[in-house]
């Protein structure tokens, strides 16, 4: 019996042993491989972040291959990204990286890619069929980002509660709806009972339109205390309308901001709380992950873990937004205020 | 200089182009020449060359349709729509190519009967079927078609060569002889050249401009069909800002935008230039921006050298005289 309970403690020990062996599982560096990092489109601030934080991935691993970022023009987005995929599937690169803006048009061409031993990794936006897609490396969890966006208004609020309304982007922007679906989700914990939300309206990603609504909202109910603006576009613009009209003091703004463009706004206190994810970041796992498979120190199956240099340690799991699609969950949100605005948005 | 000779000369140039520009390809890229790389050239731009055919008779004839890409949205569209209610895919089919023929006519019915200018007219389709192709699919995209249509848009039909290639050089054929040896061809340029002679000598106008929409709108929704096969998705923003590219190549094919002269041959010309130019620069890594801009500079070029040329060889000859 002694023997037998050592035996099973040995097998159990080989066993998780084992497994922490690939639990370790690293990428050796200095491999030479042709990398292509594909954003939706290029001239926009986020996607050269995520270019900044793939190109320390590349230096730390040692890819003496330069990293190729490109990317089409915003006109010409869904036949770009197609077009890019089909030229780098010619060249034979290593691996692609595609924050994909067309939806399951790219499908043929991420398939023809796999078919000649590409690793496809998707980022930000992920093949809504996972057909020709290794992994999507997510940003956030979307249910999260509704809690994230209710703590928010609560912090920005305080414990007496205040009605707010949302200013998004359109009314037809799948994670937009997605995450004021989940922030209306979190609002019916007990928690936030005191919250009271308004109205949603949409500035369709336009400056202009965006302040324009958020004057509307201020007009339409003057309790307002808070606009919540899940976009970069929309919370800048509401922000900047607030301080145009000398409402910081009554009518705060909060939401999804990239840090240097709310620079200003979070230290006068106008938008004094706003949150968003590390795009350098993401593009630093996006490459750890890209490489790891192609080296194929990684498998893209469900369990597969492995070490993404200064980020730690990463498992791939079902992703519960898609039926057959693979993630791996960057997460999580970083939340800016007067403290931390200043070192994020250099 | 005479015309047709300065037409030759304009060949001439996209020809000496066309030679740099694959030579420069050979020598840059060791994927440039490989079977693979040729057909995904004509592959990835299919659906644009296909509709700068028929623009090509459009522009000759004097009129412009800037709606043949929302056309190509539509068809798509309707096809989509047709396909998710029930219909089978050959009936949906038809549905786009019809939806397509109704949208060429309506354009060519505004301008040949009413008159009003086909810039306004196609202005608006352009608008309106984009909103329509909208509506059908909201915002969601349309998928799952039968696994043989989306063979027809992504695999090889004769060795290599895909079912869209082989409608492209068919069209081009059909096209070529129309425009150069048949009397419509010659109505075209007759029309193009001057409208109200060619009125008086009683020549069918509206007809022949009633056709030539009607081909359009017909052959736009061919093109996006295959777009829609080649992608195997639907979306209602298919080949959205596809019209600027098809007028590019046909404008830089030697055909003037004020109608009555251009052929074909320069317009196939054009076709190669811009083609190689693109996938060189795609090998290259040269993207977005950079590449849009080269093609721009061309289309520059493509208007300014032969009116330069004009305005200078009219002063000479104004100094002999």
């Amino acid at each position: 019996m002694k023997k037998y309970l050592l035996a099973t403690a040995a097998l159990a020990m080989a066993v998780s042993i084992n497994h922490g062996v690939q639990a370790q599982a690293m990428a050796k560096p200095g491999e030479a491989l042709d990398m292509v990092l594909l954003p939706k489109f290029l001239g926009i601030l986020p996607f050269d972040q995520a270019h900044q934080g793939a190109q320390e991935a590349a230096k730390e691993l040692e890819n003496p291959t330069p990293l190729q970022f490109l990317g089409p023009t915003p006109e010409n987005s869904v036949a770009g990204q197609i077009e890019i995929t089909t030229n780098a599937t010619t060249q034979g690169v290593a691996a692609i990286m595609i924050s994909n803006n067309s939806g399951d048009q790219i499908v043929p061409a991420a398939k023809a890619a796999q078919e000649k031993g590409i690793a496809v990794v998707t980022w930000d936006s992920p093949i809504p069929s996972a057909e020709g897609e290794d992994v999507f490396v997510a940003q956030v969890d979307f249910s999260e980002t509704g809690v994230v966006m209710a703590d928010m208004a609560l912090s920005i609020l305080g414990e007496d509660g205040g009605k707010f309304a949302i200013l998004s982007a359109s009314p037809d922007a799948a994670n937009q709806n997605a995450w004021n679906a989940a922030m209306k989700e979190a609002l019916k914990g007990e928690k936030y009972a005191k919250l009271e939300l308004l109205d949603t309206v949409y500035g369709n990603d336009q400056s202009e339109e965006s302040y324009n609504q958020a004057l509307a909202l201020v007009d339409k109910y003057p309790d307002m205390e808070l606009i919540m603006a899940p976009t970069s576009v929309g919370i800048v613009a509401a922000a900047k309308a607030m301080q145009d009209e000398d409402l910081c003091d009554t009518v705060k703004t909060s939401g999804l901001g990239v840090p240097s463009e709310m620079l200003a706004y979070t230290m006068n206190g106008c938008a004094p709380e706003f949150a968003l994810w590390s795009f350098v970041d993401l593009g630093y796992l996006t490459y750890q992950t890209a490489y790891a498979i192609a080296t194929g120190a990684l498998k893209a199956e469900e369990g597969a873990s492995f070490k993404a240099g200064r980020m730690g340690e990463y498992t791939i799991t079902k992703d519960p937004t898609r039926d057959a699609g693979l993630r791996i969950l960057m997460g999580p949100f970083s939340v800016y205020d007067k403290d931390n605005v200043e070192a994020a948005a250099k | 200089m005479s015309a047709l000779g300065r037409l030759k000369s304009w060949e001439g140039l996209l020809l000496a182009l066309l030679v740099i520009i694959v030579a420069v390809n050979i020598e840059h890229s060791p994927y440039y020449l490989g079977v693979g790389n040729i057909v995904n050239l004509f592959q990835l731009s299919i659906e644009k060359i296909i509709v700068a055919l028929i623009m090509t008779l459009v522009i000759i004839n004097g009129e412009i349709d800037l709606s043949v890409a929302s056309v190509m949205g539509l068809a798509a569209c309707v096809l989509a729509w047709l396909f998710e209610m029930g219909t089978p895919m050959p009936l949906a089919i038809v549905g786009g190519l019809l939806a397509g023929l109704a949208a060429g006519l309506f354009n060519g019915f505004w301008v040949a009967y009413v008159g009003l200018p086909s810039l306004a007219v196609t202005l608006a389709g352009l608008i309106g079927y984009r909103g329509i192709a909208r509506i059908l699919v909201e915002d969601h995209p349309i998928g799952n078609f039968p696994e043989w249509f989306n063979l027809v848009g992504q695999q090889p039909l004769i060795g290599p060569v895909t079912v869209s290639i082989v409608i492209f050089a068919l069209l081009f054929v059909i096209i070529a002889i129309t425009l150069h040896s048949s009397a419509l061809g010659r109505l075209v340029y007759v029309i193009g050249n001057n409208l109200q002679a060619a009125r008086y000598s009683g020549i069918r106008v509206r007809l022949v401009k009633m056709t030539l929409f009607g081909a359009s709108g017909t052959i736009a929704a061919l093109a996006g069909i295959l777009y829609a096969a080649r992608l195997g998705s639907v979306r209602g923003d298919m080949a959205a800002g596809f019209e600027l590219d098809i007028i590019t190549i046909v404008l830089l094919g030697g055909v003037s935008i004020f109608g009555g002269s251009g052929n074909l041959a320069g317009v196939g010309l054009s076709i190669l230039v811009i083609l190689n130019l693109r996938n060189g620069m795609g090998l290259a890594s040269i993207t977005g921006n950079t590449q849009t801009s080269v093609i721009g500079a061309l289309l520059i070029l493509s208007v300014l050298v032969p009116n330069m040329a004009q305005t200078i060889s009219n002063k000479w000859n104004g100094r002999e005289t």
